[in-house]
């Protein structure tokens, strides 16, 4: 009888089972060991499929968490897995995960995978997944002791690839194929990625923050990467002026497309015009809030307007512990080839004050929820904007700067008896 | 340590390879100059440059977790059909990039030989036509210490079962998928057209004997976000006050002694009408409409089910261009419920917390005027 | 922004301490009285030298020294 039954029933239907891939590393790994290659973790794939049959069984995981990262130099990157079955399951008994930063956009050689898969074939259990959900390329299981010769082997590699982020650092970032292939990107992704990875390795490697912090890069509204609900950071690309037209395109579309019924109608805030007989569409740029799909309908026709940058939304992540956040505007627009600067302006700061004043396990959209909108327009050094609102505040318990309270004997004589309250120092906030 | 002397090749802080070196020629000849694009079929969009230059991208799906042995078929491939480049997405797809239009049929017969994987994923604006895409999940039981579902094996479920959107373009819009094998989500579902999300129900069972023998008392109390957690100084151990405890399993991860899984009472929550796009509609997050359904493995029937009704109640009923929160807010969420034929109860009105004021005022989403 | 300078015996006490249990910069300022930069600048030098290692939940990281951490790994892994 199978070893299996459970997970026998996996690989049945059409799309494509992971427990098939588990099964080939099983096979092919023992395949390479009889041909004299040098495999460290031989066995550990079946044993892995064997712990999971336990699970299936079970309908409970049999994995401990462990806390090495023992990488020299590096506290982050690399996650501690034990299995619960060690004794009976010693090939997957230590099995730890390495993060590996992914080449922005998840470009690709054959040459940089091959060199890769090799040594994941000595050090590794052979399995992978391309990628993991922040965007890391991850290795999945080794042992403890092959943590460091495995990186070693990475450092030397052609390209060499490094240690992406985990634990409360700068979480690798990640970006969209932007300009690489698509028309829509308003700024380079992929550039933008790559200078904020190389000049916050520091901030990636070595953990030193309240929580993990993550940048997500996508190149227009329709956000590709769901930067805008995952990102503490996300930039999203979008432009200033009119769209570009291309009329004739457009005579093009209408002839298979209702321009009326499939793009004008579906507007949000219904500010085009489309003329049947002239077939001439009109755009009222002024009240266009740039959502891209019109431009999703007719690529051939319209394009995002020349002014193009990106706006920055902050604070998103996922329920634990204050409930989910999508990102909100924080800077309604920085132009394109002033990103990195400005960006650089605004995190240090940022950064600064929420390793300050942040509390343990505290994203920074649950710090700026605690902390006020106003002080973080004051860290950043930005001007209040209605654009990061749907409306204003419903309610008038404002607390004002002290300079904005006109001088009145009442406050001198509130002062002087030590009485304290926000509007005498804003700046100066409560735990 | 690291005290003895490091090699001459040694080095850290290099970051990842430049993107530029590992990108095909054309493309970064025609960096930043792409013209349009059009889906031409299922799986496969033309990129047409301003230079004239044309690409034909062709996506598959795969499962995320795959072998080293199949990225050298993968790479035999892209050696043979491409120059040796290719890309993934961010959803767990892999694309070959093509300058030659006839080697697509060769391509694709050869990469679902070798590997099994399908042509699809894609969609189309234009002619209005949607596919599936793959869905975005996290390890489950293949390698998390805190999941109350496994992923992998339900994520396959649920595409074989829609196997037939992922690989045609019938859908109305489009529709995103995703997993999280946690409420902590760390592939952060929370704004997908439809999420499955693993949810435990339980606290903590304190195992006093290993929290004595593996864990520090006060880092362990400290790791609670609800401070749920106190210290037993006298009996060396930890206590859980039931009444705060949110099951987030962070105790768990500080701690080995404080296991909080209930194989009988773990289960999935199914949220849905959730998008990040700015597409029309601007983002929102995602909403409960099945509280809890078991876990069965192997094949999760009652998890398949329910998301298929969600599906297709939306699939069935929706029209062009319309996400299921679109559709979902023009036919109002009664109407949505008895379509899907799905319960309504209390637990799906919200009593978690009181929710923060200032940040239903603030705009998410990029959608503004000038 | 001026160099953070400390002394052996800060550092002797910041060192004792990591080979206790896995901190937070924070709370080990906080039960040294020290300042928190100063405290930081300590962990991070000791990790240089070796004297000092990183411990990580995963989602949030702390400091101990590698006795410590070693032996705290075997418990966890023996179970």
């Amino acid at each position: 009888m199978s070893e299996t039954p459970l997970l026998d029933q996996i690989p049945d239907g059409p799309w494509p089972s992971f427990v098939k891939e588990i099964r080939k590393t099983a096979e092919l790994q023992e395949k390479a060991i009889a041909e004299g290659k040098e495999v460290k973790m031989p066995g550990c794939a079946k044993a892995l499929l064997k712990q999971l049959e336990r699970s299936y069984k079970d309908k409970k995981t049999h994995w401990k968490h462990g806390g090495i990262v023992s990488v020299v130099g590096y506290g982050g990157g690399v996650i501690g897995r034990y299995s619960d079955l060690g004794e009976e399951l010693p090939e997957v008994h230590h099995f730890h995960t390495i993060r590996v930063n992914q080449p922005a956009g998840w470009f690709y050689t054959t040459k940089a995978l091959r060199q890769f898969m090799d040594v994941w074939e000595k050090w590794g259990s052979g399995l992978l997944n391309m990628h993991g959900s922040t965007g890391d390329f991850v290795l999945l299981g080794t042992r403890s002791e092959y943590l460091q010769p495995m990186f070693e082997e990475m450092m030397q590699m052609d390209p060499p690839f490094d240690i992406g982020g985990s634990g409360s650092d700068l979480r690798t970032p990640s970006a969209c194929m932007g300009p690489a292939l698509c028309e829509f990107a308003c700024y380079d992704t992929l550039q933008l990625c790559y200078d904020l990875t190389m000049e916050y390795q520091n901030e990636l490697h070595r953990p030193m923050w309240p929580y993990k912090f993550k940048f997500k890069l996508s190149g227009c509204p329709n956000d590709c990467v769901a930067a805008k609900a995952r990102s503490d950071f996300a930039i999203i690309g979008t432009w200033k002026d009119d769209i570009q037209i291309d009329r004739d395109a457009v005579k093009e579309y209408a002839k298979f497309m209702d321009i009326q019924k499939e793009v004008v109608d579906l507007c949000p805030t219904k500010c085009m015009t489309w003329d049947e007989n002239r077939k001439s569409l009109e755009i009222d740029n002024r009240n266009c809030v740039r959502c891209m799909h019109c431009i999703n309908k007719m690529p051939k026709a319209l394009k995002p307007g020349k002014v193009r940058g990106a706006t920055i939304c902050i604070g998103a992540k996922a329920p634990c512990v204050e409930g989910a956040i999508i990102g909100w505007v924080a800077i309604p627009f920085i132009p394109a080839d002033k990103l990195f600067e400005r960006i650089k302006e605004i995190v240090e700061p940022l950064w600064e004050w929420w390793d300050d004043e942040g509390k343990f396990r505290e994203r920074i959209g649950e710090f700026l929820w605690r902390k006020g909108m106003g002080q973080f327009l004051r860290v950043i050094g930005e001007k209040a904007d209605v654009r990061m609102i749907k409306h204003p505040r419903t309610n008038p318990f404002m607390y004002f700067e002290k300079k904005e309270l006109r001088p009145s004997k009442i406050v001198e004589e509130l002062e002087k008896r030590g009485m304290r309250f926000k509007s005498l120092d804003r700046e100066e906030e409560e735990i | 340590m690291q005290q003895k002397e490091k090699p001459p090749w040694w080095k850290t802080d290099f970051g990842p390879p430049y993107f530029k070196d590992l990108m095909h020629p054309v493309l970064k000849k025609n960096y930043g100059k792409w013209a349009y694009h059009e889906v031409i079929r299922p799986g496969v969009i033309k990129r047409v440059a301003e230079s004239g230059d044309t690409v034909y991208v062709v996506r598959f799906g795969t499962p995320r977790l795959i072998s080293i042995y199949t990225v050298r078929d993968l790479c035999d491939i892209a050696d043979k059909y491409c120059d040796g480049y290719l890309r993934w997405t961010s959803r767990h797809n892999v694309e070959f990039i093509l300058t030659d239009e006839s080697k697509i049929d060769d391509l694709i017969k050869e990469v679902e030989e070798k590997t099994g994987f399908p042509c699809g994923g894609t969609w189309d604006a234009t002619s209005g036509k949607y596919g599936l895409s793959n869905i975005i999940h996290t390890q489950g039981w293949v390698h998390c210490h805190t999941p109350a579902i496994d992923a992998s094996g339900i994520v396959k479920a649920v595409m074989d079962e829609l196997y037939e959107y992922f690989v045609e373009m019938k859908l109305p819009a489009l529709c995103r998928i995703s997993l999280a094998c946690c409420a902590n989500m760390c592939g952060a579902v929370h704004a997908s057209d439809i999420s499955i999300v693993g949810i435990h129900r339980t606290p903590p069972l304190v195992d006093d004997d290993a929290v004595r023998r593996m864990c520090e008392l006060p880092t362990t109390a400290a790791s609670c976000p609800n401070a749920a957690i106190k210290v037993k100084a006298k009996e060396k151990t930890l206590e859980v006050d039931g009444e705060k405890c949110m099951f987030c399993g962070n105790c768990y991860t500080m701690c080995p002694g404080m296991p909080l899984f209930d194989p009988e009472n773990d289960g999935a929550a199914i949220l849905c009408a959730g998008k990040v796009s700015d597409a029309r509609h601007p983002p929102e997050l995602s909403k409960v409409v099945v509280p809890w359904l078991p876990n069965e493995p192997p094949r999760w029937p009652s998890v398949v089910e329910a998301v298929k009704k969600i599906f297709l109640a939306w699939a069935n009923n929706a029209k062009k261009h319309e996400r299921m929160v679109e559709f979902i807010e023009r036919i109002g969420w009664e109407r949505f419920f008895d379509l899907a034929g799905l319960e309504f109860s209390w637990h799906l009105i919200d009593d978690f917390r009181v929710p923060p004021f200032m940040y239903a005022s603030y705009r998410v989403g990029t959608q503004f005027r000038w | 922004m001026a160099e953070i300078t400390y002394t052996e015996e800060e550092k002797q006490k910041v060192l004792e301490k990591l080979d206790q249990k896995t901190w937070k910069i924070k709370d080990l300022a906080k039960i040294l009285r020290m300042n928190k930069k100063v405290v930081q600048k300590i962990v991070m030098d000791l990790i240089d030298e070796g004297k000092a290692t990183y411990w990580s939940s995963g989602s949030t990281t702390y400091y101990a020294t590698p006795r410590y951490v070693e032996e705290y790994e075997k418990k966890r892994a023996e179970g």
